[in-house]
């Protein structure tokens, strides 16, 4: 399927760090490694025995799927980290994600009521970390993940000094 | 009745037995109901096996009482109020205290609720909004109804910002153009304090909703359809499988209905809708009656929607969000305080448009909202683009999607006038979404596989949580992208022209509406 990006057109994308894919494999190899783990039990339990049911190819495939799903995801876990995108504007901050499933979000700077960093322990390891925006209303979900530290800092007070520049009520 | 000092005060010593009533109620209801069950059967009013421990068990209980009593009284005794300097500040607890101030100037509304005991003894409650969607900022319960408007009067004079020097300020009615009918819960301020006596502002009366229709609204609303549908099923399975006992599985759902319907009967009784200079004026209420305050501009988002049932006698539904409100945490009380028109004829509804939005942004404001309401793009033969010129304006969802919503394309479509979004969508659940430029929070485009295929995209607004949720579907990519873009922009303009939250200071402020309101809604009805 050809892939034609919703952006607006002429804006220059700052992408993300790619030392965040390191993030997210870490957090999909938690998420996953368990969930084949429980699905190969009946799996185990079949082989051994224990259970006369379900047939051995239901009990294989079941994980099998799981781990398929799993690694398709693993793939694209490269893309889609370098598929987020942030741009400043002069009024607004735009922030793009997803491949498949794309949104573009518009933030203005007027409407930021507070701006949050946070980092994991395995985004912290690498130095990255994670900012997110919030406006009055909760669905605004403005999420910049995998940004570098100093990047991340630097963009807070820029945030900060321009939603102050720009503040207005509700 | 309250011991002022430097203009700290009380609610009224009633109140914590008003606010404690059902505690007590339950108490009494629990020791009273076995000693009255006894003595009907002649048995003595102890139990034997309990009558060498009663009066212990009597102590017990008094002491219960007593307990409860004396908190409900300590509660009173050390919660405090006082409004002044800008801030209403409130002080509660005696173990944990809480001290508590909300900048006059965010007010986001105003509520009077009156429950059936407290109006009983002339008393209400006074509820101020700030912009956090959770529960009141301040809740003062319960105040008599006399000092509680006085006190609403009071922070709205004072959160309008206009003429805060002069405390009893009679209202230069230069945007007051109707007749200063002080509607029916107003009274004469006569007797309120000699410090700030705000007179409030004189109001119009806008609409009011008659019983008849209320009930006419229920009886054809969503959840009727589902009953019928149900009860339908129901009768069908029990003759399928000659199992009576179906019938017994309804008697619960047929008792939640009937308080559903109760709950919106009670809730939209008596609706009033009223305009002033501090904003929209909404009373209902057949048991538990509540006066809502709504400043002008606090409106996020507004929604007019028509069930298929309602079409026959035209009517509408009008639901708002307000920063304070919340979703309302989906309880009766809570959609009914986001709902600005429980059931209105169009003719309504252009009143309350122009109550809240008194400056629609375009030159033919009935053409486009009636294009939003009932209108629909040209048919398949007609060209693509030839739509605009009779269909208020709207973009609908290009033809090439129309495999995505066969009968909602030529509905699904937006038009933005100078000061709000309009989205409309629905071809049997007719919906009308509107988004004020200057209250746009933040939006998304957004786009799945299939959306692709197609080249069409969602646009989400992000408001203030609460009953609408603004989301323009299926657009065309083209048009969504620069829908994105001119509203980013739309909606920056729009700010930098109001800066104020006081809504009468910068009289000079928007000069550009001479308030052409007033005749629309008339004009069309």
């Amino acid at each position: 399927m050809r892939t034609e990006a919703i952006d607006p057109p002429g804006v220059a994308w700052l992408r993300v760090s790619p030392r965040y894919v390191t993030v997210r494999v870490a957090g999909w190899a938690l998420g996953n490694v368990v969930a084949v783990a429980v699905l190969s039990v009946p799996l185990l339990l079949v082989l051994n025995g224990v259970w006369s049911w379900p047939p051995l190819w239901a009990a294989a495939a079941l994980p099998a799927a799981a781990l398929l799903v799993a690694l398709w995801r693993l793939v694209l876990i490269p893309r889609q980290v370098r598929a987020i995108g942030y741009a400043e504007r002069e009024d607004d901050l735009l922030i793009r994600r997803g491949i498949f499933f794309q949104r573009v979000l518009v933030v203005p700077y007027g409407r930021m009521q507070y701006v949050d960093i946070g980092a994991g322990p395995v985004e912290r390891g690498l130095g990255l970390c994670t900012l997110k925006l919030h406006t009055a209303s909760a669905g605004t979900g403005a999420e910049i993940p995998g940004l570098p530290a100093g990047e991340g800092a630097r963009l807070r007070e820029q945030l900060s000094a321009r939603g102050e520049a720009r503040l207005a009520g509700l | 009745m309250t011991a002022a000092q430097d203009g700290w005060q009380r609610v009224h010593p009633a109140s914590p037995f008003i606010r404690g009533w059902v505690a007590l109620a339950a108490m009494s209801v629990f020791f009273g109901r076995d000693a009255f069950e006894r003595l009907l059967q002649g048995r003595p009013v102890v139990d034997d096996r309990f009558a060498g421990r009663a009066p212990w068990l009597l102590l017990g209980g008094g002491a219960v009482l007593l307990l409860t009593v004396a908190g409900f009284v300590l509660t009173w005794y050390f919660t405090r109020y006082r409004v002044a300097d800008g801030y209403v500040r409130v002080n509660t607890g005696f173990l944990f205290k809480q001290q508590r101030q909300a900048r006059l100037d965010r007010v986001q509304a105003i509520d009077v609720v009156q429950p059936l005991l407290a109006r009983i003894f002339g008393l209400a409650e006074l509820r101020f909004e700030v912009a956090d969607a959770g529960q009141s900022a301040v809740h003062l319960a319960y105040l008599p109804v006399e000092e509680a408007r006085r006190l609403r009067a009071a922070i709205l004079a004072s959160a309008a910002g206009g003429p805060a020097a002069t405390p009893a300020p009679p209202v230069p009615g230069s945007d007051q153009p109707g007749p200063d009918q002080p509607g029916p819960g107003v009274p004469v301020h006569a007797a309120a304090g000699p410090l700030r006596a705000p007179v409030e502002a004189p109001e119009r009366g806008l609409l009011s909703v008659p019983p008849a229709r209320l009930v006419g609204s229920l009886v054809l609303s969503e959840q009727s359809v589902v009953i019928v549908l149900g009860a339908a099923a129901s009768v069908l399975l029990s003759a399928l499988t000659e199992n009576r006992g179906f019938f017994f599985y309804l008697i619960p759902a047929g008792l939640g209905m009937a308080a559903a319907y109760w709950n919106s009967f009670t809730k939209g009784y008596n609706f009033t809708a009223a305009a002033s200079r501090d904003g929209l004026r909404l009373r209902y209420g057949l048991l538990d009656t509540q006066a809502q305050t709504l400043p002008p501009g606090r409106i996020q988002a507004l929604r007019i929607s028509q069930p298929p049932l309602w079409r026959i006698f035209g009517w509408y539904r009008m639901q708002v969000n307000v920063a304070g409100y919340g979703t309302g945490g989906g309880n009766a009380d809570g959609a009914a305080r986001t709902t600005l028109l429980p059931v209105g004829t169009l003719a309504d509804v252009f009143t309350m448009l122009a109550a809240v939005l008194p400056d629609p942004g375009t030159p033919d404001p009935v053409r486009v909202f009636t294009a939003g309401l009932t209108g629909l793009a040209s048919g398949p033969g007609g060209p693509p683009g030839a739509a605009a010129a009779d269909d208020g304006g709207f973009v609908t969802t290009p033809r090439r999607a129309r495999l995505l919503a066969p009968l909602g394309w030529r509905r699904n479509g937006f038009t933005a006038t100078d000061t709000a979004l309009l989205i409309r969508s629905g071809r049997w659940w007719r919906h009308l979404v509107l988004v004020p430029h200057q209250r746009t929070q933040s939006l998304a485009l957004q786009q799945g596989p299939i959306a692709r295929r197609f080249r069409v995209a969602d646009l989400v607004l992000h408001t203030t949580a609460g009953p609408v949720a603004p989301r323009l579907v299926q657009a065309g990519l083209d048009e969504g992208r620069a829908l994105l873009d001119a509203q980013a922009a739309r909606a920056r303009s729009a700010r930098k022209r109001q800066t104020s939250e006081h809504w009468l200071a910068p009289a000079s402020r928007q000069p550009a509406s001479p308030h052409p309101e007033p005749q629309e809604g008339p004009q069309y009805g």
